[in-house]
């Protein structure tokens, strides 16, 4: 036994039991460590008087049911995150305000088999979440430039269009390329060209709200989301993208490089069938804008 | 596992059937009144099957689902095997609204199909461990459960992998149809045991009858 409790109080997992009226009745070092809550203070009072964010009708109805039909009840990170409001083990954690828990319940038995009490454990899969984040993160973001990818821009646009379509909404989309760009690839060579990318799609990123989407769509080709937006607003700041680009100069190693865009632009205005035909009248825009002699706006409804 | 083929009777079937009655008979009425879910489960058919067979007789079962979320769970005591919980399309949403979720915040975009990934998951989990906890107490054990496992939206074609089980090894497949009281949701329950567990699930059915005799 004495060798169980130091196990116990070592494993790097915290461990609980609860009493069938979730009463503490053991309470791990790690548990103490994380809670800042004693074993002597918090054993023989209900869970819910130290953690009273636990009283959810889900907890309840996990915890009935382990006690009723002895079965075990999962508690993952991905949706809840954590039970237990505990600050995260690493100072270089900057991710989650909080620890990021996996917990699990379970039945414990006496000698004929009724169920006298549960057990909780706790495991920290902080790192574990931070990495999937990232993970997540990488699979939406371009690489070069920190804009979302084409792949991103694909789903976002067929789940925005069916939503404004189901509700009528106005939704514009804008797509823009850079002018010669293969001109300031020739010149100054492909890392100066990264460093436009770079530099056009981070002033544009930085001139639209929060619930529009800016992505890379391919090599110089960007593609911009406005939900509940329509054509002439998306217009009005397609053209200020454009200023703002024209007026903008590069400096790549003591190189001053001013590049320009050309824009099309197209709304949801009722007679598109899917979201591939909206962007494609944003391309066919584009490829206008170009055709005139680029560095301008086309809006085609 | 010496024994390759078990050769279960007529009766056996019949106890196991009268058993799985009375179980999940057992576990509606507590589900009912210990965590207000409402469930019906319909009486049970079993069938004895070599393992080559069951992808097959699976795949069969759940032809009528165009696509459907299977949540898995293996149970493991001297009563031990997969229980597979198969609902139709849409379920999810459907059993988030059940569950009536705590959650007040928002969710951001990818999290709804996690939250009817999840109450799949919570579901699966109590409706198997009830049903599965049941029937092993009234066979006279304990079993411990693996943690459940969800496959959502698939073609029934694409969701049973052919080699489910050692196709050498006798399976007894027990089925239910279940529903939801209150709700527009139903399914079935697959019960399927491991060879292993053949013998001592006879031994058990002998010991049940002996009861009453």
């Amino acid at each position: 036994m004495s060798e169980l409790s130091q196990l116990f109080d070592t494993v790097n997992i915290g461990l609980v039991i609860l009493d069938r009226d979730l009463k503490v009745k053991y309470w791990n070092r790690w548990m103490e460590y994380h809670s800042g809550i004693a074993a002597e203070r918090i054993i023989g009072a209900s869970l819910f008087a130290h953690f009273p964010s636990l009283n959810t009708r889900k907890f309840l109805r996990n915890c009935k049911s382990v006690l009723t039909f002895g079965n075990f009840s999962f508690f993952s990170q991905k949706l809840h995150h954590y039970l237990f409001p505990f600050r995260s083990d690493s100072s270089f954690e900057s991710r989650f305000e909080f620890m990021q828990q996996s917990c699990a319940l379970g039945p414990l038995r006496d000698e004929s088999n009724t169920i006298t009490a549960l057990y909780l454990t706790v495991q920290d899969v902080t790192e574990l979440a931070s990495y999937e984040h990232r993970l997540l993160e990488m699979n939406m973001r371009d690489g070069l430039t920190g804009v979302y990818n084409r792949r991103f821009l694909e789903k976002r646009l067929a789940e925005e269009f069916d939503r404004h379509v189901r509700y009528a909404r106005n939704f514009s989309v804008i797509m823009f390329d850079i002018d010669f760009f293969k001109k300031v690839n020739d010149t100054h060579g492909h890392q100066c060209g990264d460093f436009i990318l770079k530099g056009v799609s981070g002033k544009i990123a930085a001139m639209i709200r929060k619930t529009d989407f800016l992505a890379r769509y391919g090599g110089e080709e960007f593609c911009c989301l406005l939900p509940e937006t329509d054509i002439a607003a998306a217009t009005v700041l397609a053209e200020r993208f454009r200023q703002t680009i024209a007026g903008m100069v590069h400096c790549y190693q003591k190189t001053e490089i001013i590049v320009t865009i050309s824009l099309g632009v197209s709304g949801l205005s009722g007679q598109f069938p899917s979201s591939d035909v909206l962007l494609k009248r944003a391309d066919d825009a584009l490829y206008a804008a170009k055709g005139s002699g680029r560095n301008r706006v086309v809006a085609l409804s | 596992m010496e024994q390759q083929v078990c050769h279960v009777t007529e009766d056996e079937k019949d106890i196991l059937q009268e058993i799985m009655n009375i179980a999940f008979g057992k576990a509606a009425a507590d589900l009912a009144e210990v965590i207000n879910i409402f469930v019906v489960l319909n009486v049970p058919r079993i069938q004895v099957l070599k393992g080559a067979e069951l992808s097959g007789y699976l795949r069969e079962e759940i032809s009528d689902f165009s696509d459907l979320s299977i949540i898995e769970q293996n149970f493991r005591g001297k009563f031990r095997g997969s229980a597979f919980l198969v609902f139709p399309s849409g379920a999810g949403k459907e059993l988030v609204a059940m569950l009536d979720a705590d959650h007040e915040e928002t969710f951001e975009s990818g999290t709804i199909d996690l939250l009817e990934k999840e109450s799949l998951m919570e579901v699966g989990n109590i409706l198997i461990g009830a049903c599965v906890g049941k029937m092993s107490e009234l066979l006279g054990d304990v079993v411990t459960y693996s943690p459940p496992k969800v496959v959502v939206e698939n073609h029934p074609n694409e969701i049973i992998p052919n080699n489910l089980f050692n196709p050498e090894y006798t399976a007894i497949v027990m089925k239910t149809l279940f529903q939801f009281d209150d709700r527009n949701i139903s399914g079935f329950l697959f019960l399927v045991t491991t060879h292993d567990s053949v013998a001592w699930l006879q031994q058990s059915l002998a010991r049940f009858l002996e009861q009453y005799e």
